[in-house]
């Protein structure tokens, strides 16, 4: 559908502008992967999280 | 001793829904096999018929599901015979039926592979990805006939009608694999081939390693978010139990990279094959999640380049009716020579050799 860009296509986008901050999340929970509980690495994520509301806004 | 109505406890609007006499009974279980239900069909049909309603998105996820095609048709034509009538059980879109107008790949000058196949009928239960390409110029190449499925699990044939029975990728969404096994056996002609091909085992291990990851550390527990596979050790026993006979099983892995996981999602669900387990979480994946796991996949499974690995594991399988005519395995004890002399030998020749 023209006009219209579907929500994990923006989802996408916006992830993709993170990868620093993706990448220092994604080494924290494949360090010790098989010991994963929750928020295992909460820090990490909210940076990322901010990183891609902040992208995702911006558009 | 009277029953006591319940009738008068009943708001009036569920009362006209019940009958005049809702008295309880026994549960009882009803008699056959218990069958398992894993997968919810009218989740998949949906999901077949939105994606194919998408026309263009649809056509451009087809490569998967016609490289298999081709794959299993190559094996089709293996077998030195010519094929009257050729069921495709669980066509999607027709993938077998296109694949076999285009000549062999081993042979590229001896003309379509269909000139060994007479008629082929097309089944499968979503209508809209069953016509998708009814209006394609390969139509008029092959004798082709589409048949809407009211349900995949239930095969409305005759016993002892198909010279055939090809089955590409949509065997991994039945609940009663060994049910629709001993019924395409059932209508297989004495002496017929049945060759399919299934995902299976460790397909797509890299998306669902890394949702569980994710949904560990966001939500500190995993959901289902992708099928459970078979195996290539259970098929053997699964054809065997259905009276197949001199049975090969392989398997392939292709392995597709993908930019992000974001694409391989959205390509799946182009396809539809997106996850219809019944006991999935409903609903919409959570966006934390999401944006989780595919960190999680670039950093876990990632190549080098930054794509994503994903992987399809196909498992094929071929089994033949039984017949009277067949070639059949020697008693044991009438063998003449011994294996272990022959190995010995070639081993004493091998080391000679050395």
């Amino acid at each position: 559908m023209p006009g219209r860009t579907r929500p994990i296509d923006k989802l996408a986008s916006a992830a993709a502008k993170c990868s620093k901050e993706g990448a220092i999340y994604g080494k924290c929970i494949v360090a010790d992967y098989n010991n994963v509980h929750k928020d295992k690495c909460v820090a990490e994520f909210m940076k990322l999280k901010n990183c891609y509301l902040a992208a995702y806004k911006k558009r | 001793m009277n029953t006591i109505s319940i009738r008068a406890f009943i708001p009036p609007l569920t009362r006209r829904c019940l009958s005049l006499r809702s008295n309880r009974r026994y549960a009882v279980q009803a008699p056959g096999a218990p069958t398992f239900e894993i997968f919810s069909h009218q989740q998949k049909w949906m999901q077949k018929e939105r994606a194919a309603s998408d026309i263009e998105a649809s056509r451009s996820v087809d490569h998967l599901k016609d490289e298999v095609a081709s794959r299993l048709c190559e094996r089709l034509m293996d077998i030195n015979r010519h094929f009257t009538h050729v069921l495709d059980l669980g066509a999607n879109s027709c993938n077998i039926a296109r694949m076999l107008t285009l000549p062999s790949e081993d042979s590229p000058n001896s003309g379509p592979r269909s000139t060994r196949v007479g008629k082929i009928t097309a089944a499968d239960s979503s209508e809209t990805l069953l016509y998708r390409d009814a209006d394609l110029p390969f139509n008029t190449e092959i004798d082709i006939q589409r048949e809407i499925l009211p349900t995949s699990e239930l095969l409305p044939y005759d016993a002892n009608t198909f010279d055939a029975v090809l089955s590409n990728l949509s065997l991994h969404w039945i609940n009663d694999l060994p049910s629709i096994l001993a019924q395409v056996n059932n209508i297989l002609k004495p002496d017929a081939p049945f060759i399919g091909v299934m995902m299976g085992g460790d397909s797509l291990f890299e998306l669902r390693t890394s949702l569980q990851l994710a949904e560990q550390d966001r939500r500190g527990g995993v959901a289902t978010h992708t099928s459970p596979l078979a195996d290539v050790r259970d098929i053997g026993g699964l054809l065997q139990k259905a009276g197949f006979n001199l049975l090969t099983v392989d398997i392939d892995d292709i392995i597709i990279d993908f930019p992000d996981m974001f694409t391989l999602m959205k390509d799946l669900q182009a396809s539809g094959e997106s996850n219809a387990v019944l006991l999935r979480e409903k609903g919409a994946i959570q966006r934390d999640v999401l944006l989780a796991a595919a960190n999680i996949y670039k950093e876990l499974h990632g190549n080098e380049d930054g794509s994503l690995p994903a992987t399809f594991r196909l498992i094929y399988m071929i089994g033949w009716k039984s017949s009277p005519t067949q070639a059949k395995p020697l008693e044991r004890g009438t063998g003449m020579f011994s294996i272990k002399d022959v190995l010995e030998q070639h081993k004493k020749d091998d080391e000679g050799g050395k």
